[in-house]
């Protein structure tokens, strides 16, 4: 009776772990997507308005939820100081604050931490563009998510039951 | 306020040399800043070269350039695309920023400027009531003339031009309130901030910022019906039509314009035609010979002298 509870709970537990590397997976994709929904916004209030990055960061973050919100204000309070801070550092300090346990991939936040480096010193053709660049490899990168989501997701579960049962079968 | 305005847009060394200097920020007229050479400053009029520790002058590096730039154009560089083109940038408080680098060139104008190698800090300021020495004779029958004020660059035209627009617009002890509509095509004027002035512009001021003066001119008239317009540094062909436009709809003109004298003034194609026409009532011609904003003289539409300082002077010694 033991050891029939002891192999329920290993493969609920391994189960459960390959359901939250699914969950994870699905995470990210979903982060990327509002990111990218995010950049979009930005996109357009450099293109349409020609407003201040502090003044853009502002009004795109009225829409956002946590942490993308948070985020951006910060940004936003640290560029309207100007208290001799670049905004390259300042970028960097408020995306490793609040995006960096998100679960953005790393390939993507790597890359946003370079974006940061290339904002506001540009004129507006080249700024735009430098934005449907990021905006086109973000593109990219949840292309070939969406294709292997369903496969991954998959893989995920089957691997949490298996290895339960695996290790059910070793430990017999 | 003016050394927090003044000192936010420098780089962080920059911010911390100057502060060492102990300055009083209103007579700080110009911040020169130019690739590896000396920061220099125009104090009272004088030059200044702020020193570091080591009693060397303070040499001004790339990355200085890159950061004010950063700091200059509120980190966001396209913001300022239109006003780059003309190789300078007003920034919060009517502060001139002018710049200088290689120009790129797109279907034969200037496009931006890239490698900028000088940054010039060109301080505005506000002094009121400076206009009150012009007023007796800028006023006809308690109607005000159309005036052009002429100055060379630095004779403090700008600041003589918002004094004015301010007295007029609240009224004063020669003239009842008028409404006025500025036309403030680089934000100096008014040295508005997100649409803010941040000058002191009178309560019947109505400003329109950013603006190409000719085209400014007649939104205004159609949309805020002003009795007085008033616009800095004219120039232009169109700049010319729209004035007479607005004289033709009724609105007092004032304006300001570049010459060291009228004779120079009248050898501008364009303007030459304009005085022979009479379009403008009073002249103010501005120097530097004792002060920036120096008033050299103030003419009438024939060319006659109402005021000159030295004739003045007699006159009030002659009444003693």
């Amino acid at each position: 009776m033991i050891r029939f509870l002891g192999i329920c709970l290993i493969i609920s537990s391994t189960s459960a772990w390959g359901m939250l590397a699914a969950e994870q997976y699905r995470n990210q994709y979903l982060q990327l997507q509002y990111l990218q929904r995010l950049l979009y916004r930005l996109r357009s209030e450099i293109l349409y308005s020609r407003a201040f990055l502090s003044e853009a960061f502002r009004n795109i973050a009225a829409y956002q939820e946590e942490p993308y919100s948070g985020w951006l204000l910060d940004m936003s309070c640290q560029l309207e100081q100007r208290q001799g801070i670049r905004l390259s550092a300042i970028w960097k300090m408020q995306t490793q604050k609040h995006l960096w346990d998100v679960g953005l991939p790393e390939i993507v936040r790597e890359k946003l931490l370079h974006l940061g480096e290339q904002l506001g010193s540009a004129d507006i053709d080249m700024q735009v563009r430098i934005l449907d660049l990021y905006l086109g490899e973000m593109e990219h990168i949840m292309e070939d998510m969406r294709g292997e989501q369903k496969t991954r997701i998959k893989l995920y579960h089957c691997m949490g039951v298996m290895s339960g049962l695996l290790i059910s079968i070793l430990l017999i | 306020m003016l050394e927090n305005q003044i000192l936010r847009i420098l780089p962080h060394r920059i911010r911390e040399t100057i502060s060492a200097e102990h300055l009083q920020y209103m007579f700080l007229q110009e911040i020169r800043l130019r690739m590896e050479k000396p920061l220099l400053l125009i104090y009272r009029g004088e030059e200044r070269m702020p020193l570091v520790k080591s009693g060397r002058p303070y040499l001004v590096t790339k990355e200085d350039l890159k950061e004010a730039l950063e700091y200059i154009s509120n980190y966001s560089l396209y913001a300022y695309e239109q006003e780059m083109k003309q190789g300078f940038i007003t920034i919060e408080g009517g502060h001139r920023v002018g710049m200088t680098g290689q120009a790129m060139i797109e279907n034969g104008q200037v496009k931006n400027l890239k490698y900028i190698s000088s940054i010039n800090i060109r301080m505005s300021h506000e002094i009121l009531g400076c206009a009150d020495a012009v007023f007796p004779y800028i006023i006809c029958n308690r109607k005000l003339c159309h005036t052009l004020i002429v100055s060379p660059p630095g004779c403090g035209k700008t600041t003589l031009l918002r004094d004015l627009i301010r007295q007029i617009s609240n009224g004063n002890s020669w003239i009842p309130g008028m409404s006025v509509g500025v036309v403030d095509e680089r934000s100096e004027i008014g040295g508005c901030y997100m649409g803010v002035a941040q000058n002191q512009l009178g309560i019947r001021t109505d400003v329109l910022d950013g603006c190409p003066k000719a085209e400014g001119m007649i939104m205004l008239i159609r949309t805020m019906s002003p009795e007085v317009i008033a616009v800095d540094e004219i120039g232009t062909v169109q700049d010319v039509h729209a004035i007479e436009y607005a004289m033709h709809c009724g609105c007092k003109m004032i304006a300001t314009v570049h010459a060291s004298s009228m004779e120079e003034l009248r050898k501008k194609p364009l303007f030459d035609q304009m005085i022979a026409e009479g379009r403008f009532e009073r002249y103010i011609l501005l120097g530097s010979r004792e002060h920036a904003g120096h008033i050299e003289g103030i003419f009438d539409e024939r060319g006659s002298m109402l005021y000159q300082e030295g004739l003045r002077e007699m006159h009030r010694a002659s009444v003693e």
